[in-house]
């Protein structure tokens, strides 16, 4: 394959996922230019590696991949050292396998004004590296689990923890919502 | 499976992480508890508002458009990524170069090599040994003599088997077979004006070289001047051995 015929298949690759990569970006390092730089960074880094991209795979996953590494370059950089590091507790499963998602939450998501956006947002700012990491992966990038804990380098049960607090957190933030607007 | 259970394996069912015999009991059981179908359809609203919250936010169009035009490859990166074309395209100019070069030199050491490789591959065989036979000097249609086959190298190393004529590119030329410690060693005799035809060597050979070397295919060859001829030996063996031998090259006939 020459370089025109790659560029124009990793283009039509790309393309695509171009929203959910820009989305994660700017989700995951709230600064214009960082999610700028962790972005281009990581789309010219796959299209220097894309010979060894296996269609195998998913290039979804890959490119989330790619893009949270250049994220945590960045952070490093900035002195925001990630803490992905967690070990597995098997209260962490127990917890997440308890979960009880009984009468409080609400039937109707789509009657919240819009304004809960920007709640949504400082709840999310408010989740630690690892919760947000996590959640954006498997809500944005629909990585499978296994996928998320070889991307973070974290265990499989550190996967599902951490999830389970993001979602847990976020679902917090919209029923605080719903709850101030039936008041 | 129970409501309980059931309500465990929620997260697991939605992220399609569960197997297929653990789903098809969690739907099973969906389909008969509307409570149970209830919380898990609230729980799918829940990550398509989260989904819709996360994903918003409109695409930077600009953004993309200057990370797309980075990715193509600009002309040093093409260039780079043909360094095989390019460096196979080097040696195969360097090769013709040197071929052309050769060719240019030594015209004539081409033309005598599908000699000496016909007597190497028992094609070409003597027509005589000793004197010229008026058969064969009828043939010389006054562009050879018979002097042209008294030619032989004084070297002990060199044994002849007999000679024959030839022509190459048209000229006729004098070929003396021989062996020169068992490789065989072709010997080509011209007349100093046929040089016309092969002004390469002509040109070689007055530039004041007293002799003319080259390599031409499998064999070595190398030309000198001797009175109003030019001698020629061919054959497989190392250059200076070659030149030495071409050296000791005299007539017989007197």
């Amino acid at each position: 394959m020459d370089g025109d015929e790659q560029r124009v298949r990793f283009l039509s690759l790309l393309r695509p996922i171009e929203r959910d990569l820009e989305s994660y970006s700017r989700r995951m390092t709230f600064d214009r230019r960082d999610f700028e730089d962790a972005l281009q960074n990581a789309v010219l880094r796959a299209f220097r590696a894309f010979d060894r991209y296996h269609d195998d795979a998913s290039f979804r996953a890959w490119m989330f991949k790619i893009l949270t590494n250049e994220i945590f370059a960045i952070n490093r950089k900035r002195g925001r050292v990630a803490q992905f590091e967690i070990a597995v507790e098997p209260e962490e499963i127990e917890e997440f396998a308890g979960l009880e998602f009984g009468s409080e939450v609400p039937l109707s998501w789509e009657t919240l004004a819009d304004a809960l956006d920007e709640e949504l947002l400082a709840a999310l700012r408010n989740l630690n590296d690892s919760e947000r990491a996590v959640l954006l992966m498997r809500a944005m990038g629909d990585l499978r689990y296994r996928e998320i804990s070889e991307c973070l380098g974290i265990p499989l049960g550190s996967v599902m923890g951490n999830l389970s607090r993001g979602r847990q957190k976020m679902r917090d933030t919209i029923l605080r919502a719903r709850k101030r607007s039936w008041l | 499976m129970k409501c309980a259970e059931v309500r465990q394996f929620v997260r697991l069912y939605l992220d399609s992480e569960l197997d297929n015999e653990h789903s098809f009991e969690v739907e099973q059981h969906l389909e008969s508890c509307p409570e149970c179908a209830g919380l898990f359809e609230a729980e799918k609203r829940f990550d398509d508002r989260l989904g819709r919250f996360l994903r918003g936010g409109g695409m930077t169009r600009p953004l993309w458009e200057k990370i797309e035009a980075k990715i193509a490859p600009p002309p040093f990166t093409k260039l780079r990524r043909l360094w095989p074309v390019a460096l196979a395209a080097a040696i195969i100019i360097a090769a013709a170069g040197m071929f052309f070069a050769k060719s240019r030199t030594l015209d004539l050491a081409n033309a005598v090599e599908e000699c000496h490789s016909a007597y190497v591959h028992q094609i070409t065989t003597p027509e005589f040994s000793g004197a010229v036979p008026e058969k064969i000097a009828q043939q010389f249609s006054g562009r050879l003599d018979a002097g042209a086959f008294a030619y032989r190298p004084s070297e002990p190393a060199f044994t002849s088997s007999g000679a024959r004529l030839c022509h190459v590119e048209g000229v006729p030329v004098a070929l003396i077979l021989g062996r020169c410690a068992e490789t065989p060693v072709s010997m080509i005799v011209l007349k100093k004006n046929e040089l016309d035809h092969f002004p390469r060597t002509k040109r070689k050979l007055e530039s004041g070289d007293p002799i003319a070397c080259s390599r031409s295919g499998h064999f070595q060859f190398a030309a000198r001047v001797v009175d109003d001829h030019v001698i020629c030996v061919v054959g497989d063996t190392p250059r200076p051995a070659l030149e030495k031998l071409l050296k000791t090259v005299h007539r017989t006939d007197g």
